[in-house]
């Protein structure tokens, strides 16, 4: 495509002779962005990579000290450390997989002759288009075992959501659902109304029970747009930090965003943490390559 | 779907009526909690039952201006009598509005956030979408090596946890005195965005037909001229969506705002949990300053609904 | 389209033009605290100055729980949005080594400050290291964890009754930590929706470790030896192991929910019905004995924290010194401002404002003691405190404490001694890798 207008555009032609040319465009429009990404996300991470085999404190004025792999070795060797990303899958398997099973439920629902489907719709969007930490801090008062409001619908009495350390990760994941299912409701919904009515009509004329067509047609033919929907929300939920850090402070919620927070701006430990946020980002790398090689796949479609 | 025939069907789909209901309400639910409790007398916001009918009030959103005091004692009838109408609210309420040497009222650190979060959402938007539409153009019409590792490259700098990246710009920052300023914020957000509004702005572009600037190039148009006269109005309703979507995601940013930020740059995210009072939480007071701040994400998410599709996945799924 | 950009643009930088200029006047300090009501006191206090000598001074606050991140990330980014700050005890250690405060030692002589202060607040607030003769602040909030409780549920003669069968002596103001847990199972009543006690919990900053250390320091023990920096067989010591138990029971008399709590939660324990003790700092109480904030501010009263099994009484030191950060650019305006605020009429001025002025002949007078009906309960209290590891790893020391200490009182994980033995084990640790002991 791109090769097409190149061809179209002869360089001796007169439109290319006045102003600049293509090339010149081109690398105007495109470098400083490039630019701009490199100084200011690659840069940092370069220079954080040379910290992470210190022993650099920011908060004081004493000179870094190389310590070599030290740092990475005792991080990988701590069992905080390991319960923190152990806490941090548990977040991310229950609240995906409770934004698939919500999500997917309501666009099932919705694909229906609905009216206002539009409007209902939309009302449904709201709460992931509003800030976690803003929304997240009321959610307290929404469980709170004496006066919130979850509690008194739901007859629970006194049930401590955010107190109870076994509970409190499953009421940040409810949060959480509560935010992104709509998301996960949104891209279901693209791909339900992009299956053929046809093949509905077919199954239906064969006289193929709703289950068979759910599992047969529906479901392999939303899958694709349903895993994009599903890498999303992993990454996200690996990253999470706002929602977990506003409603709990138990270690059982100690996601490892917040333990790195927690490690470089409360401790102080510029270079362990250095060290830490690295070892993030590996995990982090990787799981943007499988979204990456997912995305290319559904777009080749 | 396939049209109503079956009685069957029919009672299925009023099933899924009622369904799409009640969840619609129990997602709005908190929402309409977060609004009414703005509205409400401090003593009404925590009860059992809770308060559902009240006579609404403008006190919490007094209180969330005004920077105020806690009194031992109740002010004397006089001082009451003396106190303009908002000011007896405070004092209902067991405050006092604290004021200047000068005697001016003294006003919260609300409104300077608020403003705050207008002045860099609103700047880094601008910078985003702007270098995002230059960028998207050209790699939607010309031909570049490497693209696909280019884009990729692009879209990984968004997937960094935002804390990885604080650590050293943070560190950087300090270096050159950028902590703490809008500037410092507004360049992180707009890194944080470009890459976003790349891949949003690219598939827009992408369906912008080329024919259009052709049929320019040959009427003597040079490829600028094309760019800005032909190509960007037909890409306005994309640029107005990608700028909603930027908007929206830095008026929300919490994790860079509250590490970067103190107080003459800090944004509304990282304040209002810091709002739940001094000697006993106000929940009025938090409602309030939330409602407000949520109030332009509301009224974009409805402008933005046909596009929300598009904004929320990249650009990856078209509508 | 090119049209509303270059307005737009023009916009913003209109927009960014006002958010600066606000900052340009130029005799104007700046003091840091964390929210609370001192801090508003603060503010009216220094609107006299303002009053006096032109110089507007703007205290501003962050929430508790990010009140230390907040100010280390702008000490340690050189910041000058700050003049001054108004820091916890903890802190000076970290804060002086690291050349954040600048040294008042000559401010401190000159104006003999060693005597005019409470002893207590020159020691935990202003010296560093201890003994060392060498001052960085200068004490401003004295602070210290006392108790609020239900007067009507304890003088309910039904109550008393019943108190006094059960327990066999009389229900009063908890003489020793052992009533205190019988009171607090007393009136520990599920099914009524009323409960013991509240107890301080929140593990995001110092709040459950003060109220630990109430526990540990009224037991006769001691959290290490602060000078050869010897932790083992001291914080894991008998007393201590028994005092932890001792929290951890408390806890099991508290409210539902209340495994983050500090200061506004226990406020809100006697304001909503909810506990008949409450923990909480002296400071807090002003908003308890009004009945616009506390419906049942006629029936609240207040007691120094009990003493352990042995007799050793003390509490847990809040409170702050005045400090001047070494990146102001205003430092010569913030002395002038020191030297207002301490003298005489200035600290009785704050006193009368609901501070906690440290100023030792303030607090001796009987117009302090009898300003309010906890303020004596303050004055005894402030002989009788102590305070946690000054270190500048302080902050590592509190994680630390807070990660051992916090599953097992809220979480039921281990039991006091493994907890305690494990915790010497990391502040040895933590002390070896800075080289505070070999």
């Amino acid at each position: 495509m791109a090769t097409a207008v190149m061809t179209t555009l002869d360089p001796k032609s007169r439109s290319a002779a006045r102003g600049m040319s293509d090339l010149t465009i081109r690398n105007l429009f495109i470098i400083p962005t490039i630019v701009f990404l490199i100084v200011f996300n690659i840069f940092p991470l370069l220079y954080s990579l040379g910290y992470s085999f210190t022993d650099f404190r920011a908060s004081s004025a004493a000179p870094a000290t190389f310590v070599g792999l030290q740092n990475y070795r005792e991080l990988l060797n701590d069992p905080f450390i390991w319960s923190n990303f152990a806490i941090t899958a548990k977040y991310v398997i229950v609240s995906v997989v409770g934004q698939v099973i919500v999500g997917f439920g309501v666009a099932l629902l919705l694909n229906r002759d609905i009216p206002l489907k539009g409007l209902l719709t939309t009302l449904l969007l709201l709460p992931m288009m509003l800030s976690m930490a803003v929304v997240g801090l009321f959610w307290k008062l929404l469980y709170d075992p004496s006066f919130g409001i979850i509690n008194y619908t739901l007859g629970l009495g006194s049930f401590e959501w955010l107190s109870n350390p076994d509970m409190a990760l499953y009421a940040v994941a409810i949060t959480d659902i509560w935010m992104w299912s709509p998301f996960v409701m949104l891209l279901s919904l693209a791909g339900l109304s992009a299956v053929p009515k046809h093949l509905y009509e077919a199954a239906a004329i064969d006289r193929a029970g709703s289950f068979y067509t759910f599992f047969r047609i529906t479901l392999p033919l939303v899958a694709p747009i349903l895993m994009i929907a599903i890498i999303f929300r992993t990454m996200e939920a690996f990253k999470t930090f706002d929602l977990a850090y506003i409603l709990t402070s138990q270690p059982t919620t100690e996601v490892i965003s917040i333990r790195l927070y927690k490690m470089a701006f409360q401790e102080w430990q510029t270079g362990r943490s250095c060290a830490l946020a690295y070892i993030v980002l590996i995990m982090i790398l990787a799981i943007t390559n499988i979204y990456v090689k997912y995305l290319n796949k559904v777009k080749e479609r | 779907m396939a049209a109503v025939t079956t009685s069957a069907e029919r009672s299925l789909n009023k099933l899924a009526i009622v369904g799409v209901l009640i969840v619609t309400i129990i997602f709005l639910a908190p929402i309409y909690w977060i609004a009414s409790t703005a509205f409400k007398p401090r003593n009404l916001a925590t009860t059992i039952p809770p308060t559902v009918v009240f006579q609404p009030e403008i006190s919490p959103f007094v209180k969330l201006f005004t920077k105020r005091s806690q009194l031992r004692t109740a002010p004397t009838p006089e001082q009451y009598a003396a106190a303009p109408w908002w000011e007896r609210l405070v004092f209902d309420g067991g405050e006092k509005v604290v004021r200047s040497g000068r005697g001016e009222v003294q006003w919260s650190g609300y409104p300077s956030r608020f403003m705050n979060s207008l002045i860099v959402a609103i700047t880094s938007t601008i910078l985003a979408v702007g270098m995002g539409t230059f960028t998207a153009y050209g790699f939607s019409r010309f031909k570049i090596k490497g693209e696909q590792d280019l884009l990729f490259f692009i879209l990984s700098t968004r997937m960094l946890p935002p804390v990885v990246v604080a650590i050293p710009m943070f560190l950087m920052y300090r270096a050159v005195g950028l902590n703490d300023t809008h500037w410092g914020l507004i360049i992180l957000y707009t890194a944080f965005n470009l890459s976003f509004s790349v891949w949003l702005m690219k598939g827009f572009m992408d369906e912008i037909p080329k024919e259009y600037e052709e049929a320019a190039l040959v009427d003597g148009y040079t490829r600028m001229e094309a760019f800005f006269k032909i190509v960007l109005p037909e890409a306005a309703t994309g640029i107005a969506a990608t700028a909603v979507f930027c908007f929206i995601t830095a008026w929300n940013e919490y994790a860079f705002a509250l590490i970067m930020t103190n107080r003459r740059a800090q944004t509304a995210p990282p304040f209002i949990p810091s709002q739940v009072g001094s000697g006993l939480s106000d929940w009025t007071v938090i409602a309030a300053g939330t409602f407000l701040f949520l109030l332009p994400v509301a009224i974009f998410t409805f402008l933005l609904r046909n596009h929300l599709l598009r904004g929320m996945s990249f650009g990856a799924i078209r509508k | 389209m090119r049209k509303t950009m270059t307005s737009m643009l023009a916009g913003i930088g209109l927009l960014l033009a006002c958010g600066t200029s606000v900052y340009a006047q130029d005799k104007e300090l700046t003091i840091f605290w964390a929210e609370w009501d001192p801090a508003n006191y603060l503010q009216e206090l220094v609107n006299l100055y303002e009053a006096e000598s032109g110089v507007k001074v703007t205290v501003e606050t962050t929430p508790w729980p990010d009140f230390q991140t907040k100010a280390f990330t702008e000490f340690n980014a050189k910041g000058s949005a700050y003049d001054m700050v108004v820091g916890d005890s903890q802190w000076i250690g970290a804060a002086s080594e690291a050349g954040h405060y600048v040294d008042l030692t000559d401010f401190f002589n000159k104006h003999n400050l060693k005597e005019v202060m409470a002893p207590a607040t020159v020691k935990y607030y202003a010296e560093y290291p201890s003994n060392s003769g060498k001052y960085w602040s200068i004490p401003a909030e004295g602070d210290a964890v006392g108790w609020s409780y239900r007067k009507d549920w304890f003088e309910d003669p039904k109550e008393m009754e019943a108190f006094k069968a059960k327990y066999g002596y009389d229900l009063g103001v908890p003489k020793d930590w052992k009533q205190l847990r019988d009171i607090a199972e007393f009136f520990h009543r599920p099914d009524e929706k009323r409960y013991g006690v509240a107890i301080y919990t929140d593990n995001s900053y110092d709040a459950l470790v003060m109220g630990v250390e109430n526990a540990i320091f009224s037991f006769g023990g001691e959290l290490g030896d602060y000078s050869t920096y010897k932790v083992d067989g001291i914080i894991n010591s008998e007393q201590n192991v028994k005092a932890l138990e001792a929290y951890k029971e408390l806890y099991s008399f508290t409210p539902p929910g209340w495994a983050k709590s500090f200061f506004i939660e226990d406020n809100q324990a006697i304001t909503e019905n909810l506990a008949a003790m409450s923990m909480n700092y002296f400071a807090f109480f002003p908003a308890l004995i009004n009945e616009a904030s506390n419906p049942n501010a006629k029936v609240t009263g207040f007691f120094a924290n009990p003493p352990g099994p042995n007799g050793d009484q003390f509490a847990a030191l809040g409170g702050q010194g005045i400090s001047v950060i070494s990146y102001s650019q205003n430092q010569e305006e913030a002395m002038k401002f020191l030297e207002w605020f301490i003298k005489d009429e200035t600290q009785k001025k704050w006193a009368e404002l609901g501070g906690y002025t440290a100023s030792a002949k303030v607090l001796e007078s009987p117009e302090f003691q009898n300003a309010t009906p906890y303020n004596k309960a303050f004055y005894e209290t402030m002989f009788k405190v102590k305070d946690f590891w000054a270190t500048p790893e302080y902050a590592e020391l509190l994680i630390q404490m807070n990660q051992r200490v916090y599953p097992y009182i809220t979480g039921n994980q281990g039991t006091a001694k493994e907890v305690l033995d494990a915790l010497a084990a990391d502040w040895n640790a933590t002390f070896k890798k800075y080289n505070r002991v070999k």
